[in-house]
């Protein structure tokens, strides 16, 4: 390790050890409520592209391994009616290698793309016939698809991308896809830096969707996987639909089963051009390595890619709500219940309470709706919460609860209603709000002891606020809330006309147990 | 029937006897793709530095410096004790593993073992009830955790190093003195009962504990928390306290410490922690071992889903790491589907055939009675049938066939050159030389067993693999809907129904 990059970790370290001890103990203990209590001096070193491509490194001395995140402000709600799920179908195709990775003969391979891609247009155009489509044509021109990829096929490297990061020992090879935000991450032994500049530049710099209509059936599995299998994924899917009829949050990230078996390569293509510019990529690096180098092969790597055009920005709202909605969604499965009630985005200054309401009501044993569901009532197995959908957006403050048998989903969502209104008559205590800061203090904190979760936090930060440091001073918002803050929120969104409420049910003539305690 | 002229006119074009269209006429508009140099999509400048495969196979890389930690191993009142110290941040790891669980008690104490760290978390301590053990612990910012599994309890306290004092006193009175609150025990009896009620929603969940049980039947490793098990009587305080003696006592404990507290200063806090732990009275008798199924067989387990989970394997044989065989077991069982997307179940089921989101084998080595050989993955209902051909193939071949030299050091690679991931954090490698030590593992078995896999030759994989693994004798599990697929599966033996209570019957296709 470079003597920059030794004295780097010392302010690393002097700068972690202040933000532990300012969170985790900050109040507790005497002598210590003087520490700062705001944002930590990392050593982070940002260094911006001329292309407008941002680094946050941050070196630590350590384990001899680095963890990299790259991070793409792009995800479900940047897409429209028809392509839902192409952020993620490209998310997927990534990781096909680049024209030399993965290919024996790249020129033989985009001749058949091509080829398969006209004969695709056409099947979209012959399933969209209406009254019906012709299944035969529809099945031979599938085959054909089918044909042409076999023979694509033959040009191909398996999962050479993948091979070569596995050889050099590389952990954690994935990528995730939200409503807002696609990022791709890996861990890496500290010698291999260089190698993730190659791949990584490689895959921005020089993309091919190779295997594209086989990838469209593996997402459609992992979707049958996430939704179509699991009756609680169905709730999910059914009640942010219906909380959200004109914003993009209404659609799953991994879009509609429809939709992801129509999205076109063509498509994909041009949705990478449009979204994946450098200036709308940040990418974090933490770990044991030479800052030098790596802003050396930043610039050497990516360099070469051209600002790419700003992408469209998302207009859509979601119309004020005026009524509470129901939906119900029958299957071979025990009740659960998710109520939602539409709250503002992260940027909103009521965002700080409602993230306390959240931990209030259902973060650990001592909290309101655990205490009333759980442990008072027995009406509830357990019950859990969640502020968002995405963040970016407004979105929904979401309540799910499994109801024990034999209590309906209906006396829990009453008891819920109940407790909420008992908070306006018996507000939070400075013991409850003192114990919901701790909790959300020490967990954000234990997260930066990791590289990786440490280069999440930079990231995130830095997109959605423009500044790392951010999250830090979110935190103390946090700190600052209040009861009459907490009061305010419940009277602002915890009202019926905003609410939407989702009940799964068994379905009529499915086994299930008896509610007396017997089992199936 | 598509006649040729009107495709022509259509802008159709006859290739290989085939339908398709005139790429050059895509209704898409879309512009055609342009190769520069090596096929860049993006417009870009001249590179100042080369990607792709051949930059990737000119790269120099440098080697790898670092001296791989470890733990110093000392004893306290008989009480092996490991430590590392780690001054980056102002934490501690204090971390016990108490042998004994599941596997050393009969059935009827199922539920009172397997709950034992739930209740020592949530039951409160006989002075401090539930409630203020958890304000001192959300106050004090301490995060306690508590597992407990077929072969014993484990504990875990981080805290500041300023409050380790204060942490290390809360957790041996939650250990040592606990309360059993009646409140905490119920609540855990509750969600029990409920998970029981809805375990056949998850089919994954379902699939994993059926196939268990049909392996190694009624043996701990095979058991599943039923109704009877949760009974309130088998929850009483009398023999939580009875189970509670028996397991936690100072002969089975191992105490591991990581972080920013030196020898000298950890060793009369351990000494202080230790006071109030009783000796043993007995020796733990570990259960028989299991005779686990041979005969191959597919049981079907109908459920209304859109997906099949498919289960199957059988028994791997027991880890015996002084042979070389368990090395080439583990370089084996990389390659075959351990080995995440490059892995050969990936490859062809996933990447080749998009039959499933996910595929993967295991084969687990338990040192104290046989593991299993299995490979589990799931696809939708109408291609169960494939799915298996596929499965069958790639283990016809992997019995018969070694792996190519390149294919092995693949594997070989990914572990050597991970190795530096064992040492990701202190408390990583105290808990793992804890975990080595109370298995019973040879001294610096990190190190040996990385040479052991690096000395696998594809052959010995080849005989590891055909000593073990035989599609005729496999055990087959697919919970999904048998009327989406045909369920007369062809070579893996005679075809069942099982019902979720366990039942088998020989399956009848007229049966809904």
């Amino acid at each position: 390790m470079s003597q920059s990059a030794t004295t780097w970790t010392h302010q690393l370290r002097r700068g972690l050890r202040r933000a532990l001890v300012s969170a985790l103990l900050g109040l507790a203990l005497p002598g210590v409520t003087d520490i700062e209590a705001q944002a930590p001096d990392l050593p982070v070193l940002e260094h911006t592209l001329e292309n407008g491509m941002r680094f946050l490194l941050l070196p630590r001395e350590g384990p001899a391994t680095i963890s990299f995140v790259v991070h793409v402000p792009v995800g479900s709600v940047n897409e429209s009616l028809g392509s839902t799920g192409i952020a993620h179908v490209l998310e997927h195709l990534l990781f096909k290698g680049s024209t030399s990775i993965g290919t024996e003969d790249v020129e033989a391979e985009l001749e058949l793309f091509a080829r398969m891609d006209a004969v695709h247009d056409t099947l979209v155009r012959e399933r969209g016939r209406v009254p019906l489509p012709d299944t035969a044509r529809v099945k031979a021109l599938e085959e054909r698809i089918r044909a042409l990829e076999d023979s694509a096929r033959t040009y191909v490297r398996t999962s050479e991308y993948a091979e070569i990061l596995a050889r050099a020992g590389a952990r954690g090879l994935n990528a995730t896809t939200s409503y807002e935000v696609t990022e791709y991450f890996v861990q890496l032994p500290a010698n291999q830096m260089e190698l993730w500049f190659i791949l990584e530049a490689d895959r921005m710099r020089n993309p091919i969707f190779r295997e594209f209509y086989v990838e469209r059936d593996v997402i459609a599995e992992e979707r049958r996987a996430r939704i179509e299998n699991a009756p609680r994924g169905r709730l999910w899917e059914t009640h942010t639909a219906a909380a959200f009829q004109v914003h993009p949050y209404g659609v799953a990230p991994i879009g509609h089963m429809d939709d992801i078996l129509s999205i076109s390569r063509p498509a994909v293509e041009e949705y990478y051009r449009t979204h994946y510019g450098p200036d709308n990529t940040i990418v974090a690096i933490v770990g044991d390595f030479d800052p030098d180098s790596a802003v050396t092969w930043a610039r050497d790597y990516f360099g070469p890619l051209e600002r790419g055009k700003p992408p469209p920005p998302v207009l859509v709202r979601e119309p004020e709500q005026r009524g509470e909605r129901r939906v119900e969604v029958r299957a071979d499965a025990e009740p659960q219940l998710r109520i939602g009630w539409k709250t503002p985005s992260i940027y909103h200054d009521d965002s700080p309470a409602l993230a306390v309401l959240v931990n209030l009501l259902v973060s650990g044993r001592e909290s309101r709706l655990y205490q009333r569901l759980v442990r008072d009532d027995r009406i509830a197995a357990s019950v859990t919460a969640a502020s968002g959908v995405g963040r970016r957006y407004p979105g929904l403050f979401t309540l799910q609860a499994t109801p024990r048998s034999p209590h309906s989903p209906e006396e829990v969502e009453a008891a819920i209603y109940e407790e909420l209104q008992r908070l306006h008559s018996d507000p939070p205590t400075t013991t409850e709000l003192e114990r919901v800061r701790r909790r959300l203090e020490a967990t954000e904190v234990r997260r930066l002891t990791s590289n990786l979760g440490l280069a999440f936090q930079l990231v995130d930060s830095e997109s959605y606020w423009g500044d790392w440091r951010t999250t830090f001073a979110w935190q103390a918002r946090m700190a600052e809330v209040e009861g009459p803050d907490i009061l305010r929120v419940l009277k602002r969104y915890f009202h019926d006309e905003g609410r939407t409420v989702g009940i799964l049910r068994r379905s009529e003539g499915t086994a299930g147990g008896n509610g007396d305690g017997e089992v199936r | 029937m598509i006649s040729l002229q009107s495709l022509l006119a259509a802008g159709f074009v006859v290739v290989s006897g085939a339908l398709e269209p005139d790429p050059r006429q895509s209704p898409t508009g879309a512009a055609p793709i342009r190769i520069e140099q090596e096929g860049a999509l993006l417009p870009r400048a001249d590179t100042l530095r080369p990607v792709g495969r051949m930059a990737v196979e000119q790269l120099q890389v440098p080697p790898l410096t670092f001296e791989p930690p470890r733990a110093d191993q000392h004893e306290v009142d008989g009480v092996p004790v490991f430590h590392l110290h780690d001054a980056t941040l102002p934490l501690v790891d204090f971390m016990v593993q108490i042998r004994g669980g599941t596997s050393h008690f009969p059935r009827d104490e199922m539920a009172s073992v397997s709950g034992m760290a739930t209740f020592i978390r949530n039951g409160g301590t006989q002075s401090i009830p539930p409630d203020s053990v958890a304000l001192l612990a959300d106050l004090l910012a301490l995060d306690l955790g508590f597992a407990s599994g077929g072969g014993g309890t484990v504990a875990s306290l981080n805290t500041l190093t300023a409050t380790l004092d204060e942490g290390l006193d809360l957790l041996r009175e939650l250990l040592t003195s606990p309360g059993f609150h009646p409140e905490a025990v119920e609540i855990w009896r509750a969600q029990q009962l409920e998970q029981v009620r809805r375990r056949e929603e998850d089919p994954m969940s379902l699939a994993y504990q059926e196939f268990n049980r049909l392996m190694y039947g009624d043996h701990p490793v095979g058991w599943v928390l039923e109704e009877e098990d949760l009974a309130a009587a088998r929850l009483g305080e009398g023999r939580l306290r009875e189970v509670h003696r028996t397991l936690f006592c100072r002969d089975r404990l191992t105490i591991g410490v990581a972080g920013d507290v030196q020898w000298e200063e950890i060793l009369p806090r351990v000494e202080r922690f230790l006071s109030t732990w009783p000796p043993c009275r007995s020796e733990l008798q570990p259960a028989e071992e299991p005779e686990l199924r041979r005969a191959g067989a597919v049981y079907i387990l109908p459920r209304a889903t859109e997906q099949t989970t498919i289960v199957l394997g059988q028994p791997g044989g027991r880890r015996d790491e002084e042979s070389r065989e368990y090395f080439a077991t583990q370089v084996g069982n990389l390659i075959l589907g351990g080995g995440g997307f490059s892995s050969r179940l990936m490859r062809r089921l996933r990447t080749e055939e998009g039959l499933t989101y996910g595929a993967s084998s295991v084969w687990t080595n338990p040192r104290g009675y046989e593991g299993i050989f299995g490979v589990v993955t799931q696809t939708r209902a109408e291609r169960t049938p494939d799915a298996l051909r596929s499965i069958a193939e790639l283990l016809e071949e992997f019995r018969d066939t070694a792996p190519e030299a390149d294919e092995r050091n693949r594997a070989v690679e990914q572990i050597a050159n991970g190795y530096v991931f064992a040492f990701g954090s202190a408390a990583q490698i105290v808990a793992r030389q804890m975990n080595n030590h109370v298995v019973g593992l040879p001294e610096r078995w990190l190190e040996r067993f990385l040479e052991g896999i690096q000395a696998v030759e594809p052959e010995e994989i080849r005989r590891v693999v055909a000593a073990h693994v035989e599609p005729e004798e496999m055990t087959v599990l697919l919970v999904g809907d048998p009327t989406r697929f045909d369920p007369r599966i062809e070579g893996f033996g005679p075809v069942f129904r099982l019902s979720p209570d366990g039942t088998v019957e020989p399956w009848d296709s007229s049966r809904p």
